[in-house]
């Protein structure tokens, strides 16, 4: 597999950049999507819009640790939202207790599913491992219509709308936002310090040649099924997240292939893989792109706005590669390259 | 698109105010009506239809005058997921500024979005989702004009014992049935609540379910033939209909009575079958055009106003129970004097019409949770190559009586 | 015993069904390696095409091949030219690009057809041949045969035609077959064309089986991969073989088990052949790696 991301993974100065250089570029990034919220308060519609892309942003980024530093292409990212929703729909209507709290636990369960079941997937390599999780993604969607407790069968779970911070429940659409701001936050801190840190580094040259890794020293299991592992407890928080948000899942919406899976993964495509920011710009970009089209077009002619979202996607691979973020850097190469 | 749609709506609000009519309210515009349906993805045929049904209602009242002597604007939001639902009332409400929801096809959208239009405190007339859950929420700005879950399951029920029952001369505890179901919210609320009356009617049966997205399931139709059922019911999709029809078929699996649930009522499954197959097949459904003007008085003026304004049949029995829906909250809305949700609720509670007031049949009498206890599906059968009404028997056209039972 | 050779039977032919569905993706995953997740829509688009033929033409979709297989061919050499021809050696791209195109085949079917479903009728689809206690469709014996025809037909193809060498050499190594004087893009081409052809072929034999719907290529894609890595990839008898093992294991388990749970079954059983022999029953070990490593 060719590497997306050559340049960045291996820079040619001297000394490993760490976390330190790179926290004030992520508190910046995350300062100026608050700033967003804040440029639309009171815009609800917006906010909506912002609170989604924001939850996507932090998915794609979550995806993106596994998927993009470690080259692993999951397409079953749904399996760990669905856990982390239904953790939380447990835990706050059976135990009573706040869905703050159920955070922990959904992470935990995510994390542990994640490293249990990629252990034997881990074996395959490129599309075979894209496939086998696709694979996964449908024998968990049947076995949790059929085994209903926890997931409420085909007729899925709803929560009752009790307004109030401690239940994570709100009127307007401003907390949400605030909401999902704070999952993106930590998605992207983490993503930094992973992408800084030795399992980051370890990560990537088991993307760009796992014998190469291997020989250098590396336990090549062990650091995908962390990655795996990092990945899949942010998921699963963002599951909780959407649950709460929606307030009503069924196993086909959170296991959906199409809704979550690739898409994560396709927000990450387009904003950059392997990037810290490229997704949060990928879903700045494709969820209002989305929302938009599906106003406008989705109404009059049904499936134009998939049709559109479709050519996007093919356009994106052949001609943005490495994403938004991979054409800017570009861009800026040829602009500054010469004088640097 | 949108321009237009605006510009319509300038149009009609200032022929209005020459017109002289003046509502009660402030702002003399149209009542715009938010429609919250799917018009992309696997739902969008059904969808349209519903939402083409209220836009005909529109056309229909705005003849008339409109309601409080304003006209009615339909806006289509498009949802094909719960979040989807969301982010479309936030669409019709903050930016198309609509003063009621409607719709839906889909449960999970109805549920997500009939919450978020609480938050703007506007009401959500539902007139086709129907999972029972939806009005056990007691959420107080939500009405549901259309028969749920329930009403469907225990018309089939009812269906087997006094249609198929007392023709085979069983008693119910001699009577044995199949139930399969898709694996879906629809397919799997209607079959649970099948399951609970056949029980408590002694009513032996067997279970199945299958999913949608079957290659085959021809095994499925095989576990039902073992268990030798005199009445096999299904409630799935239209494709997974199909599919079940013919793996029967081939199978030579020929119970005394066939039943269909909330779907293969259709043009769709005739092409797939043939009428000579379907011959005799119950379908319970909402209420057709072809229901007897008795018992639905209107519905033949109904098809003509369907057939005028798109130049066909209705694709679906989904579209005059949407059509009556519109028709009751017009009623509402009047009987209580604007828009607001409290006000609309109670109107609608308060309201007593007998069965056979509409044109499907229905009446309007709402619980205590604005579920209408007087919007009832018919059972229908295939006779011919077309579907009739055949139970209650006030339902059936002249000379319609049950034909080919049992099975040949 | 009437009931478990009744239901082998369905097995078999429902595993027909599925080698036929997988044997345009097995050329084009299994021997050019290229990663088409838009393979069931080309099925869908033929089936499609044959509703397209009876309606216009009044031809029965036993004969609608004749029109559907050319247009899917050019349709196949034209998506592999202008969108997989650039992405050569990036299987996770050709992910991407392929689901793109998925979503506007669908939406594209959607949108002509507002969504609804449409049936074709031949004269021989009501036929049912009874031996004994064992129903079976004829129009599923048809598929089966045609399944087993195309199986032999390709292999022998791949084996002992010159473009089937070629082929073959290109997959393997496309530098020395440049070097030996292959076009090497265009029998990529005409491969892939070849493998949507066939999807097209498939579609209209099973039009009569199904009442199409613009999803319906979705419910073929994740069993025909199952099919091609389970027997094997590249490998044609093991791509119908695996058709078998995956109709059999589907319809003994939704038999025997519960219908709702056949799809669980499936996949576990296609994860855990993936995990202990990445290259298939029928592969050679290592196969699964080659034309998947980085090419110049």
């Amino acid at each position: 597999m060719s590497n997306p991301d050559t340049r960045s993974a291996a820079p040619a100065r001297t000394g490993v950049r760490t976390l330190r250089h790179e926290l004030p570029v992520t508190l910046g990034v995350i300062a100026a999507a608050g700033a967003l919220i804040a440029v639309f308060s009171g815009d609800s519609f917006t906010l909506n819009i912002l609170a989604t892309a924001f939850l996507f942003a932090g998915l794609a980024t979550a995806w993106n640790i596994i998927g993009g530093l470690g080259g692993q292409f999951s397409l079953g990212h749904s399996v760990f939202f669905a856990i982390g929703a239904f953790t939380v729909a447990n835990i706050y209507l059976k135990l009573q207790i706040s869905p703050w709290l159920a955070i922990v636990p959904a992470a935990v369960f995510s994390a542990l599913l994640g490293a249990l079941i990629s252990w034997p997937v881990f074996r395959l390599r490129g599309p075979f491992f894209a496939i086998a999780t696709m694979a996964m993604t449908e024998v968990l969607l049947s076995l949790s219509l059929y085994f209903d407790t926890f997931t409420g069968g085909s007729r899925g779970i709803s929560i009752p709308f009790r307004l109030g911070v401690q239940n994570m429940i709100f009127r307007d659409r401003m907390s949400y936002a605030l909401l999902m701001l704070g999952f993106l936050a930590i998605c992207l801190l983490v993503m930094a310090a992973v992408t800084r840190s030795r399992l980051g580094y370890a990560l990537q040259a088991v993307r760009d040649n796992e014998d190469a890794a291997l020989a250098a020293g590396i336990d090549v299991l062990r650091t995908k099924l962390t990655g795996m592992a990092i990945s899949a407890a942010l998921t699963g928080v963002g599951g909780v997240l959407y649950m709460m948000y929606v307030r009503v899942a069924d196993p086909p919406t959170l296991f959906s292939l199409f809704d979550i899976g690739v898409k994560i993964a396709l927000i990450a495509l387009i904003g950059g893989i392997g990037t810290v920011y490229g997704p949060l710009l990928g879903a700045l970009l494709i969820v209002p792109l989305e929302n938009y089209l599906r106003a406008e077009l989705g109404g009059s002619v049904p499936g134009a706005n998939l049709i559109v979202l479709g050519v996007v996607l093919m356009l994106t691979a052949l001609f943005l590669r490495h994403g938004v973020m991979g054409a800017l850097r570009a861009g800026a190469l040829r602009l500054f390259g010469a004088r640097a | 698109m949108k321009l237009t749609r605006r510009q319509f709506g300038g149009v009609v609000a200032g022929a209005a105010m020459m017109a002289g009519t003046r509502g009660s309210f402030a702002q003399g515009g149209p009542i715009k009506i938010g429609a919250i349906n799917p018009y992309s993805g696997a739902m969008a045929q059904y969808g349209d239809e519903v939402t083409r049904c209220y836009e005909l209602a529109a056309d229909w009242v705005n003849g008339q005058g409109g309601v409080l002597g304003r006209q009615i604007q339909i806006v289509r939001g498009n949802a094909t997921s719960a979040q989807e639902g969301i982010a479309a009332i936030e669409q019709l409400v903050g930016r198309d500024k609509v003063d009621i929801l409607a719709g839906t096809y889909v449960t999970a959208i109805s549920n997500a979005a009939s919450e978020s239009a609480l938050n703007y405190g506007k009401l959500y007339w539902e007139t086709n989702a129907l999972a029972r859950d939806l009005t056990d929420r007691g959420l107080p700005n939500f009405v549901r004009s259309g028969p749920s879950s329930n009403e469907f399951a225990s018309r089939a029920v009812e269906g087997a014992l006094k249609i198929v029952a007392a023709k085979l001369g069983k008693q119910p505890k001699d009577l044995k049935a199949w139930v399969e179901h898709e694996d879906s919210a629809y397919g799997t609320s209607i079959a649970t609540e099948q399951q609970r009356l056949l029980k408590e009617a002694g009513v032996g049966f067997g279970v199945g379910s299958h999913s949608a997205r079957a290659i085959d399931v021809t095994d499925s139709i095989l576990r039902a033939k073992n268990a030798a059922p005199d009445i096999w019911i299904s409630t799935a999709y239209v494709v997974d209909t199909n599919l079940l029809l013919r793996a029967a078929r081939d199978q030579g699996f020929k119970p005394a009575a066939m039943m269909l649930c909330g779907v293969g009522d259709t043009k769709e499954t005739l092409e797939a079958l043939g009428k000579e197959y379907l011959e005799g097949i119950f379908v319970v459904s909402y209420p057709r055009p072809d229901v007897s003007e008795k018992y639905g008085p209107g519905a033949g003026a109904f098809l003509k106003l369907y057939r005028d304004k798109l130049g066909r049949d209705p694709i679906a029995p989904q579209g005059m129970n949407a059509f009556v829906g519109m028709k009751m909250l017009f009623e509402a809305v009047k009987a209580a004097g604007g828009v607001d949700y409290e006000k609309v609720v109670k109107a609608a509670a308060a309201m007593d019409k007998p069965l056979g007031t509409y044109e499907t049949g229905y009446g309007a009498k709402f619980d205590a949770k604005m579920q209408n206890t007087r919007a009832l599906p018919v059972v229908a059968q295939w006779q011919g190559g077309l579907v009739k009404a055949v139970f209650p028997t006030e339902a059936a056209a002249e000379g319609v009586a049950v034909v080919n039972l049992p099975r040949a | 015993m009437a009931e478990f050779l009744n239901i082998l039977a369905i097995g078999l032919l429902l595993g027909g069904i599925y080698a036929l569905v997988s044997v345009g993706l097995n050329l084009i995953f299994g021997v050019i390696r290229v990663v088409n997740f838009a393979q069931g829509e080309f099925v869908m688009l033929g089936m499609y095409g044959a509703f397209a033929a009876q309606t216009a033409l009044r031809l029965d979709p036993y004969l609608a091949p004749v029109l559907v297989v050319p247009a899917l061919f050019l349709l196949g050499c034209a998506v592999y030219w202008v969108l997989l021809r650039p992405l050569q050696g990036e299987p996770m791209m050709q992910v991407f690009a392929t689901f793109g195109l998925l979503m506007v085949l669908e939406n594209s079917v959607l949108a002509v057809t507002r969504g609804v479903s449409f049936s074709v009728g031949s004269v021989l689809s009501d036929t049912t041949i009874a031996i004994g206690p064992v129903q079976m469709p004829l129009a599923r014996i048809i598929v089966l045969a045609a399944a087993t025809v195309v199986a032999a037909g390709l292999g022998w193809w791949l084996r002992a035609t010159m473009p089937g060498k070629a082929i073959r050499a290109v997959a393997q190594d496309r530098k020395a077959a440049r070097l030996m004087g292959i076009p090497v893009e265009r029998m990529y081409m005409v491969t892939f064309g070849v493998g949507a052809a066939l999807a097209g072929l498939a579609g209209c034999l099973l039009s009569p089986l199904y009442s199409m719907s613009p999803q319906i290529g979705m419910n073929f894609i994740m069993p025909a991969f199952a099919v091609v890595v389970l027997g094997g990839l590249g490998s044609v008898r093991g791509a119908y073989v695996g058709g078998f093992i995956v109709g059999l294991t589907e319809a003994l388990a939704g038999f025997y088990l519960d219908p709702a749970l056949k799809h669980a079954v499936l996949f576990m059983v296609f994860i855990a052949v993936l995990i202990i022999r990445p290259s298939g029953l029928f592969g050679v070990a290592g196969a699964e790696e080659v034309g998947l490593r980085e090419q110049s």
